[in-house]
């Protein structure tokens, strides 16, 4: 962590850390990622890039907030060809996929 | 060991919230929004509520996400208990001028020692009234020199005046901010009986088994028997008890200003070269800073001393020397504090030959406190500070440039939250 500041915080000033970016993926028979996809805006137009899943390293759901607006998410921390670790989630709700830092 | 300076009469000076009403001080607009201070700790919880604050329920002890879930408008507020710190001692250093018998309890708690002042300022009522006046004066330098805003903190102390610590405290805490509350002689009994038992320094569990027994006030303490108190609760009990019934006069402890503490080096070979004499200054800051004598007190006064190489070699018996003596404003326990001064003489107007030896002196000290030993021993405060003074100065350059501040901390919001995304948040480092 930064060494703090004398600043007031507020909570309009938060900036959320980590947040899912949507990516295109592709399953093997059993629903596991195997390739996915994530498109960047480089300036000039998108940009998309493939990461190929080398091995999952493990797997969880979350399934939370039912009282409000539910939360269902599929998760994998999956090793990617290459080198790097990054987790790939499905929102059971909406079905989109997206990728996190892990 | 000389004993120290005590005196039965006291007067309180309280001012709650002290760190949160520090930061109201030197910011604008802080007062009338809801705001907290977080811990100084890493457990990034609230330490102190404003009062607006409170209404929104926003209670010390709970998270940064719990806060701003009750409370969206709240302003948090990094604490700074360096800044704190020296603003008490200012108070302290301020209030020494009227008594020489202070004693520092918790950051905003001070009692200052009145035997003998009837002399000089007449009754209680005017001692108080000079303390008044002295509060007035050390508000105004509260603020961090420069700043375009000053905001008084004066108006939210508050003070008591009785026979002993516990009658002017509880005094302090019935007065109304900006006001005095003066217990007369031999009234303590009368005045504390009416007080609640809140007033006495009680860890929960006691505090409610003597609610549990029906006993709400002072009055009904001293009534029980002190033998019964003291069989159900123990020495604390007695001591409880004695306080209630106006009792033990536990008198103000003044402390006695260190003597002298000096650090010495001495050359292999004489040195010339600044760099070295500079480093060596350091190393004898740090272990003056170090001497046992100098903890709870700040630096107010530093002597350098260099014997310097003579001309002649063995064959010269003139002895040649450098002298440098700095006051310091603003006394400290921060090293890189006491060293800047000397630095800048050394730079001025150095030595006029090699130094064989180097004398550091801290030859006259201001009170500090015994919170600053709760939150940081000396070292690593000044090296907090030191920290703190790079990352600043580094972004004021970065926003100077690019005109945007591009520098964050990390808070945590809902560390425990299963969703990565919700565990922390980046705010906008702006020193």
């Amino acid at each position: 962590m930064v060494a703090p500041a004398r600043t007031a915080l507020r909570a309009d000033r938060l900036r959320a850390v980590n947040v899912p970016r949507p990516v295109a993926v592709e399953l093997n028979a059993g629903g596991e990622p195997t390739l996915f996809r994530r498109s960047r805006d480089n300036g000039g137009g998108q940009e998309t890039k493939a990461a190929v899943v080398e091995a999952i390293l493990e797997s969880w759901r979350v399934d939370d907030e039912w009282w409000r607006q539910l939360i269902s998410r599929r998760y994998f921390e999956v090793a990617l060809e290459g080198g790097g670790r990054v987790v790939l989630f499905e929102d059971r709700v909406s079905g989109e996929w997206f990728v996190q830092t892990a | 060991m000389p004993q120290r300076p005590t005196s039965s009469l006291a007067a309180c000076v309280w001012i709650p919230l002290f760190p949160l009403r520090c930061e109201e001080a030197r910011r604008e607009g802080l007062v009338t929004h809801p705001t907290a201070l977080l811990a100084p700790d890493l457990s990034r919880k609230l330490w102190q509520v404003s009062p607006l604050a409170r209404h929104t329920g926003v209670r010390p002890g709970m998270t940064v996400s719990q806060a701003i879930g009750l409370c969206p408008t709240l302003r948090l507020c990094e604490p700074d208990p360096v800044h704190y710190d020296n603003c008490f001692a200012r108070l302290l250093s301020a209030l020494n001028e009227i008594s020489p018998v202070i004693e520092s309890g918790e950051l905003g708690l001070a009692y200052v020692g009145t035997d003998g002042l009837e002399g000089i300022y007449g009754t209680p009522g005017r001692i108080v009234e000079v303390i008044k006046r002295t509060m007035e004066s050390w508000n105004v330098g509260t603020s961090e020199a420069g700043s375009p805003f000053q905001r008084s903190i004066f108006p939210s102390f508050r003070l008591g005046w009785g026979k002993g610590k516990f009658a002017a405290w509880v005094a302090a805490s019935r007065a109304k901010p900006g006001e005095a509350v003066i217990v007369p002689a031999g009234g303590e009994g009368k005045f504390l009986s009416a007080q609640p038992i809140a007033v006495l320094p009680l860890d929960p569990d006691t505090h409610r088994r003597l609610r549990q027994l029906g006993i709400r006030t002072l009055g009904a303490l001293a009534a029980l028997p002190e033998e019964a108190v003291t069989a159900q609760f123990g020495a604390v009990g007695r001591r409880l008890w004695r306080l209630a019934a106006g009792r033990t006069g536990e008198p103000v402890v003044g402390s006695i200003a260190p003597e002298p503490i000096v650090a010495a080096l001495t050359f292999f070979t004489p040195v010339g070269e600044r760099d070295l004499i500079e480093r060596a200054i350091d190393q004898l800051i740090a272990r003056a800073l170090k001497d046992s004598r100098r903890i709870g007190w700040r630096v107010q006064a530093v002597r350098l001393v260099a014997e310097l190489e003579s001309w002649g070699g063995d064959e010269d018996p003139t002895n040649r020397s450098w002298l440098v003596t700095v006051l310091l404003k603003d006394p400290t326990a921060d090293g890189a504090r006491i060293a800047a001064p000397l630095r800048t003489r050394l730079e001025q107007a150095p030595p006029a030959g090699a130094v064989t030896r180097l004398i550091l002196e801290f030859t006259a000290f201001a009170p500090g406190t015994t919170e600053l030993q709760l939150f940081a021993r000396d070292a690593v405060a000044a090296a907090r500070a030191g920290q703190r003074r790079a990352l600043e100065s580094a972004a004021r350059e970065i926003h100077q440039r690019l005109k945007r501040t591009c520098l964050y901390h990390v808070i945590e919001v809902q560390p425990w939250s299963r969703l990565p995304e919700r565990r922390y948040a980046l705010i906008d480092f702006e020193p």
